[in-house]
Formats: C-alpha cells, structure tokens, sequence
C-alpha cells in the first residue's frame, strides 16, 4: 500500500494514522529458479504531514510468509513432504515519505519513497528421503527487505473521493540459508540471494471519506503478480 | 507477591468494615473536617493513590482556608475539638473568624465529608515521606524529563498508561451497570488501539468521535455498593487513599496487563516512568494546593475524600441499578452529633 500521493493530514500541519491489509504476490529468482512468494500483512500505521504537500510515515505489522516450490526436488532420489516454504506472522516495518504538487483544483502529481525491512527471520522445515535415507532439514530466509520508489497523479472527484494511479520502481531482496546439503533442493546448502524479477510495476487506488476523520482506501498493484490492499484510516 | 498483597487489602479491609481491635467505631473518632474548605479541588483536578497524588490536574485551593485547620507544617490532628498548636486559640480564631462564619453560607455546606483518621501520625508521616520524595526526587527528574522530552510525547506515554489500563475501567464500568460507560470504554479502548497507535494517541476523545473517558475504578464499585472509606490511609509512594479505595491497587495490579505479558522487573520501571510522566505534566498544581493551604495534611485529605465522594456520585448517576437509589452507599457522612 502506497495511498494516495497527497497527505490526508490537515493542511495546518497533524497526525493521520491507519490500520491495513495487504495481499501481496511477487516473483523471486534465485541463482537458477523462480518462486512465487505470496505474503499477508496486517499493519498499523502513523503519519505526520502538512500543507497538503508532504508526508511522512511509518508503519509497524506482522506479515507471514509463502515460498512456493522452496522445498521442491529437481532429482529423482529425492522426495520431499512438501514443497511449499510458509511460516506465520512475524514483525516488519516500514517507512516512507511522499511529496505533493496540486496542478489545480481537481489534479496533481506526487512522488514517493518506500522501505521496509523484516525484524525477524523466517523459518520452515522440511523432510522426506533422499537416496532411501531419511533427512530433515530447516530453511531460514533472512533479512527480507524492499524499497520501493514511485510517482503518482491523484484526481479528486465529488463526494470527497480520491482516485490514484501511476507507476513505481522497486526493490526486494532476502537470503534462504537451508541447514542441511540436500540433493535436488534448490536453495542447496548454500545461501541462496532472492530477488524481484521484475523491477517496474504500477498501482492505482481510490481513497474515500467516511465521516468524523475516517477514510477508506483501497489500492491495487501490479508487477510481476497482482497484490492488493486495503486501510481504514483516521485524521487528527 | 500477588497473593500477599491481595490478602493484605482484603485483611485492612476487613478490619475497616469492622473496626480495629482496640480502636473506637470509625464514627467515634472521626475527624470531622471542613466543609469543601481547604484544598478543595475542582475541574479536572485528580487526588488519589499513585500517580494521582502528583497529577492533580487544574486542581485549586480556591476557598478560604478553614478557622478549624491547624497552621502550616504543624501535624496536628484536624479534629474540630481539638485545638491548633504553636498559638492562642483565641488568635487563632480571630485570625479566621471571617472565614469561618461564611462557611455556613457556601454551597456546599451540606456535603459535609467526613473520614476516621485513627492513624494520623503514621499518615502524617507518610504524607511527609511523600513530600519530600515529590520535592527532593520527583520534581527535579520530572523538571529534567519534561525539558528533555516535548510535550506530545509525554501526553503520548500519559495515553499509553491509561489505555492500558482498560480493563480495570471495563470491568468496573459492568460491575457498577454502567453498560453505557462500558460500550463507551471498549470503544475507546478498540479505536485508540487502532487509529491511535496501541493507545498512543487518542482519537476517541477528538471532535466527531468524543467517546467520553470513563474513570471507573474498584473504590467507586465498592462504594456503589454501600462500602464505606473506613478511614484515612496515606500509601509511601501512592499516597492518600482508604482501605476500600486501595483495593484498587490490587485491582490495578491483577488487571494491568503488563503484569503478565512483561517481565516482572518491568514492572519496577513502569510506575516510576509513569509517576515522572504525569508529575511533568502537573508540574506547579501540587505546589499551589500545598502553599494555599494552612495544613497540607489536612487540605489533601479533605481533597481526597471530596473527590472521591464527587467520583463516586457521578458514578451513581450513570449506574442503572443505582441511580434512582438514594444515597446507596455510605460515601460521605454527616457527622456524628455532639453528645
């Protein structure tokens, strides 16, 4: 979630704060493979702007994690109980400020800059056999970290409706360390570097009023996968 | 630890509704204190256990002090029969006579608070002990706390305090059937939580929401239900209080929910930080209470035990079992008449 690129907080200067959803899906390549990671944040978010002009904000929340095919065996003496990397919810942050220019009433045009970091690692095992013995093995995936840059042309409309879109630039980055040398699992016993396949996305999203300092935003975004989320916010 | 404390409260409690062996009837020896006189508290001004004694709020000696009560800095008992030391009975009263004849005439003349006093000199002590902890500790690290920290942090962390305590407010905000006051308190509690970052913040009480506080605590639910103060007790560290009022602090501890989702050392520096924090932002009001006052002792007990007897009223009018009842509890008392 990026919101709208003009600050919600009252032009004489003031705090905004939000709780929020997301669903994202992205596409990480390692050195010879390609995952599907799939995460769920749950987040809570502070903001400090003013003049309508600028923010800047952080966010603290859990987020878990889902690797697909992380486990998955390319040799046939293997055999793994599951393929799928996933561990629960785990503390992240973020941080980011945003800057607006009003072209006139109705348009204007925003950038932004967005970073966040996992506290925390995450961490799954696996099992199964590899040449008839059996084995065990846990994968850690450490510092999993983005940042992301964009701009943004925000349109109000009536009934106090913000509507957004534009494109950004990120970049996302973790190490997977599995514990044991495991034939025909990718990651291997080596750390193995994960990073965005793609590097360019675009998102769009609508910010509604809904009375007594309380707004709605809902954002969709799209670069390798399609993510979206969601927040209640609330300005002081 | 908790254990003892609790059994503690339960057995001063126990010996405040039935009277200490060897000690007259909490009627017998009750002080009989002016009335609203001397530093009396009003608008959002706070007295009570903990942090309260040093978070007085706006509070304000604003009436003339009483002819009864003693002269500064003396410990002397405020009880009306007896006599100020360190002068003439009849300077004394010249001194106050004007004063002491308008009292009839206040408002408040017929909220007459009483409270048995039978360990005055341990009180006295104790209020001494918690003077100078204020001036020769408190004061100057708050002082230095509030220069080193801006001032909407320390509302923050002053936020942060009371959310936490939500429980103890919800719990008794049922227990007193104030389902209102509940309904308003778990609002509070689920959008400061929310939108005010864990309670940091308090959007609740901002224009458009104003959900009110509800300042519900374990005394006032005593006192709903015809418990009665017992008698005056001043806590080293927490200040004035009674017994039935300091079942709150086991309430507090049981329910705060640092208790057990911390360590238990944490536990050493929240109330330290918590009373550093809301002295800084009260800084000067327990001065000005202090100096307006001829007796301090006497001024904060009769503040106290006016504040909570205007507490647990207002609790009144907002319970559905008690507000048509009149006068369910004990909480202030006419004096005993004159034999």
């Amino acid at each position: 979630m990026f919101g709208p690129p003009q600050t919600m907080s009252k032009k004489t200067g003031g705090a905004n704060t939000a709780i929020g959803y997301r669903y994202a899906e992205d596409t990480l390549k390692g050195d010879t493979d390609r995952h599907v990671v799939r995460q769920r944040q749950i987040y809570s978010q502070a903001a400090y702007g003013a003049s309508g002009r600028w923010e800047i904000y952080g966010r603290v929340g859990v987020s878990d994690l889902q690797i697909a095919d992380a486990f998955r065996s390319s040799s046939a003496l293997t055999a793994v109980s599951r393929d799928s990397f996933e561990e629960n919810w785990k503390f992240f942050g973020t941080l980011g400020a945003k800057a607006y220019y009003p072209v006139n009433s109705v348009f204007g045009v925003g950038a932004f800059v967005q970073g966040s970091c996992n506290f925390s690692n995450f961490t799954d095992e696996t099992g199964g056999t590899s040449g008839g013995a059996p084995f065990a093995a846990d994968m850690k995936v450490k510092y999993l970290w983005d940042v992301n840059f964009g701009i943004g042309v925000q349109a109000s409309v009536p009934y106090g409706i913000q509507l957004y879109a534009g494109p950004f630039v990120y970049y996302t980055e973790a190490d997977a360390y599995l514990s044991g040398s495991v034939p025909g699992i990718q990651s291997g016993a080596e750390k193995t570097s994960l990073k965005n396949a793609s590097a360019v996305g675009g998102f769009f999203g609508v910010a509604v009023g809904l009375g007594r300092g309380f707004g709605l935003q809902i954002e969709g975004q799209y670069t390798d996968r399609f993510s979206a989320g969601s927040a209640v916010t609330y300005t002081y | 630890m908790k254990v003892n404390l609790f059994i503690l409260v339960l057995v001063i409690f126990f010996f405040a509704a039935v009277g200490f062996p060897g000690c007259p009837a909490p009627d017998a020896v009750c002080a009989r204190l002016p009335e609203m006189g001397d530093g009396q508290v009003t608008g959002d001004g706070q007295w009570g256990r903990g942090d309260r004694l040093w978070a007085m709020g706006n509070g304000k000696s604003q009436d003339p002090v009483h002819a009864e009560s003693p002269s500064a800095g003396e410990d002397v008992p405020a009880r009306k029969d007896m006599k100020p030391s360190g002068r003439s009975q009849d300077a004394f009263q010249d001194e106050y006579k004007d004063e002491g004849q308008d009292y009839d005439d206040e408002p408040f003349a017929d909220e007459r608070v009483t409270i048995a006093d039978p360990i005055e000199p341990f009180n006295r002590l104790m209020h001494r002990f918690n003077d100078r902890l204020y001036f020769w500790l408190l004061k100057p690290v708050a002082e230095g706390y509030k220069e080193a920290v801006p001032e909407p942090a320390r509302i923050s962390v002053k936020n942060f305090y009371y959310h936490l305590l939500f429980p103890i407010r919800f719990v008794n905000c049922v227990l007193q059937a104030d389902l209102t006051g509940a309904g308003s308190e778990a609002g509070r509690f689920a959008i400061n939580t929310v939108w005010g970052v864990g309670g940091l913040l308090d959007p609740s009480s901002n224009q458009g929401i104003e959900l009110p506080k509800q300042n519900a605590d374990f005394g006032q639910t005593l006192g709903l239900y015809g418990v009665g103060h017992g008698f005056y007790i001043v806590w080293p560290f927490l200040g004035p209080s009674s017994p039935r009022d300091s079942v709150d602090i086991a309430g507090e501890y049981v329910l705060d929910p640092l208790s057990y989702f911390t360590p238990w050392y944490t536990s050493l520096g929240k109330r330290p930080l918590k009373m550093i924090n809301n002295a800084s932002l009260s800084l000067g009001d327990y001065e000005a209470v202090i100096e307006a006052a001829i007796d301090p002792y006497i001024a904060i007990r009769n503040g106290y035990i006016q504040y909570r007897m205007k507490e647990v009223q207002a609790r009144r009018a907002k319970s559905l079992f008690f507000r048509n009842r009149k006068n369910a509890a004990p909480e202030a008392a006419d004096p005993p008449p004159a034999n």
